[in-house]
């Protein structure tokens, strides 16, 4: 919603604002209180009604395929947590079935607003909305590091498992299992020098770009909190808040 | 005119201000320790299938002490760990891992960060000890585990069943699974931390990067 | 104080550098320092660079034109430690004094390498970037990034992950971003060194608008010809010290023989590019190799003839002869060319005609135009240690991905026929072609790395799977520092071997032959990681000549190489294949090509063209320039 709102020239807005999307700091709400969820061991009635509550900004961010996945498995482990199970004879151990299916089923909100967030946010709002609430630059420039090296190692990786196939040093199925040691220190030696160049070429291109600038940091990304972002977290809020009261468990 | 930074002199190692550098080289090891961690995730749930997750951190533990001694290594002043230990606690969070994990990361990186700067980043066994510790903060995302045992003992209580039933259930998830984890996380830090420190000296500093 | 150069005194003058010295201190991990004191980098240098002016700072890698670029933009003394004398102002910022945030609002930086030279994810976000750190408001800075975006034609790339980029697209965005604050001064460091043809006239026509727009530009380079017509000064250096300081005028009139003996690259590629062309023209045609080889091998090693100044110094604008450009190719390889094929009267942009067409010899069996599938399997040619037919490399589309979002957008499929080709040993190829035409993806099908699509790769004339393929060649990266993983060369070469102790005795014979043979017996017991450029891509040879490949493939091998390097790895090619090796060169560097390939395929002359299949998100754009035409759509 933020970005829409804002006159934002083309190129901002067709940088992938599809459909409603709530403020960085807003899925930071929606996630913390996910994990408050687990810390508190809601009922399950509350934790069934703000587990839909979750799904929902996905579906409006034009998410639907992961919204209907999470939606579906939470309703499948909801009902075999409400299965019956004998508590004695040769079936018992049937128990864990339903004991397995409590504990996935309690790290579902934390995983479906950890997936809301990290799919919707993009970087540039990522790092905008950690400079917002005032977070230090080191811990804005390590995160944006960490964005920005991710596919760099990967492609690494590859190249080193190219690499080590032409020389033959067997790479792939059960080696690092044969030679553990010898198969991590192939692969993770040339990663991490190459890692160690990149940081080298990374601080010489950051500083001539001024990241050392002791002064004020702007973001490009105008994010801002609308009252569509204060709603839905008022929404959310209110299940917890009857459940913490006693109100309705 | 002569300029100089602090970084390599050693009256300045210990506690100086983190550059920009310092923090990019932060982010791209932050980085790669992540990646291992991932893979690690994956390897042990296809490896254990379910409660292999509580083997989870010695695992990593096992793999990443290359990364952890090339840091401290390079960085050689206080908050490189304890910077790590932090973006490595928010990208858990925001990847929708407990809230503890948040914490357990930064205390457990903040205390490995004091006690590899009380050898001034360069003793061996400091730093081995500093491994050991940061280890711990991975403990993060398996301590659900116990806490959803209790609630799920709470659940079955308020069905009215059995005490001694449900003790039966979980006398083996319990205080046993506990120690057995945290003893693998000490016993492959160390593993993990000497063979970081042997491919430092194999590698790294033959080849002149440290 | 101001020192007059040529006519370079202007009335502003954007840089003074006056008796600057600097001398690394040995900070580890940086890639300047191999001693443990090196020699200073700069001595006494003293330059002035008027406003406005395009200069290109040329001479030998390690001549310290690099280390006076860190000096304009700040980067020495702030991260590149050491000892620094003299005084040098850059638009009235004191070297030594002023802080690098002081210099990043008046100096852009652009560097090597496309890929480790943006600090953020996304196109948008890497505009933004130095606004961002300047502290600009949103609104502004949005501003600016369509401004540039529009000006610098990326408008279609904002949103894309600047990952999915190819290595031109990289550099442009490498520049637009130095250009986002409006700096007086550009600085480049060897730009052009992972560019093609193509991407570096690109750079040359961007370069050209920034300095109308009255931007002061330094360029450090080793290759010259791409931006010969807009430099106005080239600032000859020599271990430290300034040996030359010539208008573009004087410097295009000294003989080209004499520049080259200041180990310079050419300045006018043309002649080189006549020969890649004819070259290519005449693929698959095959002067008899063997022959080559014998004749390379009977001539003595002929070190660089001695510099003729017959050449009249004068402005020689008028294109060399054609003879005259046989002779400057000889001259880099140091021996004559065993048969010059005709050079097709073209100009330097002529589009290389399509092959087939005209004077083709009558032995040759015809080339099908399109190579279908698999099942057009003609016989491979007797002799040929490789051979394809019907091949078509590529890879299908991507199904999940690893990373989520839309960093990755273009994943789709791609696939290229590749026409039938035979390697033959002691025989080196050329692969040349514009990025994206499928070279590197050749390659590695040819190693084993990639599976065909579909078609054939045979051995010997049998149909060879992926592992046998492996077993036969090796390719030498683009980037070799992923290929060593032992702690010392010798221990590089014996990595893998195994057997019984009278086999490692044989096999430790073979090794030192190999280092012998490959200059590298003193750095035996050198870390690999500790070796320079050249000594690495010799150390990952030798690994795979103790291993008795019989293909080695080398990707770009050349780039960013002076002209010294460059006829060294030039050299080795030839050694290699006279050790009856087949080899197979992927690059852009022309000299190179002309100078040393047998035969050269280009990709963007053959038939058959690139298909690709668009990812799921594909936001397929307008491309700014006109590519070879990409086809889109379902090859499934």
């Amino acid at each position: 919603m933020s970005t829409v709102t804002t006159p934002a020239p083309p190129a901002d807005a067709a940088r992938g604002s599809h459909g409603l999307r709530l403020d960085p700091r807003a899925k930071l709400f929606l996630l913390l209180e996910a994990n408050l969820l687990l810390f508190f061991h809601v009922g399950t009635p509350t934790e069934a009604v703000l587990t839909a509550l979750f799904i929902v900004p996905l579906l409006l961010a034009g998410r639907v395929r992961s919204a209907v996945r999470f939606a579906v498995v939470y309703a499948a482990l909801l009902g075999l947590s409400l299965i019956e199970t004998p508590t004695s004879g040769g079936w018992a151990w049937l128990a864990i079935v339903p004991m397995l299916a409590v504990g996935i089923r309690m790290l579902l909100p934390c995983l479906i607003t950890g997936a809301y967030a990290f799919t919707t946010t993009s970087p540039g709002e990522f790092t905008a909305a950690l400079r917002r609430i005032h977070a230090p630059e080191a811990v804005v420039i390590p995160c944006i590091v960490v964005i920005r090296f991710f596919p760099t190692l990967r492609e690494d990786y590859r190249h080193i498992r190219d690499a080590m196939a032409l020389r033959g040093i067997p790479s792939g199925g059960g080696s690092p299992l044969r030679h553990p040691a010898q198969s991590l220190e192939y692969i993770i030696v040339p990663l991490l020098m190459n890692a160690n160049t990149v940081a080298q070429d990374l601080s010489v291109a950051a500083l001539t770009k001024g990241l050392g600038n002791p002064g004020r940091h702007t973001s490009m990304a105008d994010i801002r909190m609308t009252p569509l972002d204060w709603a839905y977290m008022a929404l959310c809020a209110v299940p917890f808040a009857l459940f913490l009261t006693g109100v309705w468990r | 005119m002569t300029a100089t930074t602090p970084t390599t002199t050693a009256a300045a190692r210990g506690f100086a201000r983190l550059s920009v550098p310092d923090l990019i080289t932060i982010g791209v090891f932050t980085a790669v320790y992540f990646v291992l961690v991932a893979v690690c995730t994956f390897a042990s749930a296809i490896a254990f299938a379910g409660f292999g997750s509580i083997l989870l951190p010695a695992l990593c533990a096992l793999v990443s002490g290359c990364v952890y001694m090339l840091l401290v290594a390079r960085l050689g002043k206080f908050g490189g760990i304890t910077v790590m230990g932090l973006v490595m606690g928010l990208f858990f969070l925001v990847s929708g891992h407990f809230l503890l994990s948040f914490l357990a990361n930064i205390v457990f990186a903040v205390a490995a960060d004091l006690i590899a700067a009380l050898g001034k980043y360069r003793s061996r066994i400091g730093i081995l000890i500093s491994y050991v510790v940061f280890s711990y903060g991975l403990t993060g995302p398996i301590l659900p585990l116990w806490f959803m045992k209790d609630a799920y003992v709470a659940a079955l209580e308020a069905k009215g069943k059995d005490a001694a039933y449900i003790d039966g259930v979980f006398a083996q998830v319990n205080t046993g699974s506990f120690w057995l984890a945290m003893g693998a996380i000490l016993v492959c830090a160390v593993i993990g931390g000497w063979f970081g420190q042997r491919m430092m000296r194999k590698h790294f500093a033959k080849a002149g990067i440290v | 104080m101001t020192v007059a150069y040529d006519d370079a005194a202007a009335a502003r003058p954007a840089v003074q550098a006056h008796g600057v010295g600097f001398r690394y201190r040995g900070e580890p991990g940086l890639p300047d320092d191999d001693a443990t004191q090196p020699p200073p980098a700069l001595s006494d240098v003293t330059l002035g660079i008027a406003d406005g002016e395009f200069v290109v700072l040329c001479g030998q890698s390690g001549c310290g034109k690099t280390t006076f670029t860190r000096l304009l933009n700040g980067l020495i003394p702030s991260f590149h430690t050491g000892d620094l004398t003299g005084a040098c102002t850059v638009y009235g910022l004191e070297c030594g004094q002023a802080a690098i945030e002081e210099y990043a609002a008046l100096v852009g930086s652009v560097f090597q390498n496309p890929k480790t030279q943006y600090f953020n994810a996304f196109v948008a976000d890497e505009l933004a970037f130095p606004c961002e750190n300047a502290g600009w408001e949103p609104a502004r800075i949005r501003g600016r990034v369509d401004e540039v975006a529009q000006r610098f034609g990326i408008a279609h790339l904002l949103d894309r992950s600047i990952f999915r980029l190819s290595g031109g697209e990289k550099q442009r965005i490498a520049v637009a971003s130095a250009c986002m604050l409006r700096p007086r001064l550009l600085v480049l460091d060897e730009p052009t060194s992972n560019l093609d043809r193509r991407a570096m006239d690109d750079l040359a026509a961007l370069l050209g608008d920034i300095k109308r727009m009255g931007v002061t530009i330094v360029v450090a380079e080793h290759r010259l010809a791409w931006c010969a017509g807009l430099a106005d000064r080239y600032v000859l250096f020599e271990s430290g010290r300034i040996v030359g300081d010539h208008t573009a005028a004087r410097f295009a009139a000294i003989p080209e023989a004499r520049r080259e003996a200041m180990g310079l690259r050419t300045l006018d590629v043309a002649p080189f590019r006549r020969r890649v062309d004819a070259l290519a023209a005449r693929w698959p045609e095959r002067a008899d190799a063997a022959a080559n080889a014998r004749a390379a091998d009977d001539a003595p090693p002929a070190p660089p003839r001695p510099v003729e100044s017959a050449t009249a110094p004068g402005p020689t604008t008028s294109g060399p002869t054609p003879a005259d450009s046989a002779d400057t190719v000889a001259r880099l390889r140091g021996t004559p060319l065993p048969e010059s094929p005709a050079a097709p009267p073209a100009g330097p942009h002529a589009v290389p005609e399509p092959p087939l067409t005209d004077d083709r010899t009558d032995d040759t069996p015809p080339l099908p135009r399109q190579p279908a599938g698999a099942g057009t399997a003609a016989p491979a040619t007797p002799g040929a240690l490789l051979s394809t037919r019907g091949l078509v490399v590529g890879h299908r589309p991507a199904g999940r991905r690893w990373f989520r979002r839309r960093c990755t957008p273009d994943t789709g499929g791609f696939s290229r026929p590749i026409p039938d080709l035979d390697l033959f040993p002691g025989e080196i190829v050329g692969v040349m072609g514009h990025n994206g035409a499928g070279k590197s993806t050749l390659v590695r099908t040819l190693v084993g790395l990639a599976r065909p699509l579909a078609g054939d790769v045979l051995r010997r004339g049998a149909a060879a799977r992926p592992r046998t393929l492996m077993r036969a060649g090796f390719l030498v990266m683009q980037d070799v520092n992923y290929q060593l993983f032992a702690d010392s060369v010798r221990g590089e070469l014996l990595l893998g071997t195994t057997g019984e102790d009278d086999e490692r005795a044989a096999i430790r014979a073979v090794c030192d032959a190999v280092l012998r043979e490959l200059d590298l017996t003193g750095l035996a017991d050198r870390h690999p990681m500790s070796l320079s450029g050249g000594q690495k891509q010799r150390t990952a040879i030798a690994s795979a000549l103790v291993c008795g490949k019989e293909l080695i493939v080398l990707d770009e091998p050349t780039s960013g190489l002076d002209r010294r390097h460059m006829v060294q790895v030039g050299m080795l090619l030839r050694r290699l294949a006279e050790r009856g090796k087949a080899v197979l060169v992927v690059t852009h560097d022309e000299e190179l090509a002309a100078a040393w390939c047998d035969r050269i395929l280009d990709l963007d002359a053959v038939p058959g063209r690139p298909e690709r299949t668009p990812g799921r998100t594909a936001g397929q754009t307008n491309p700014i320039r006109p590519r070879s035409p990409i086809r889109q759509g379902d090859s499934r």
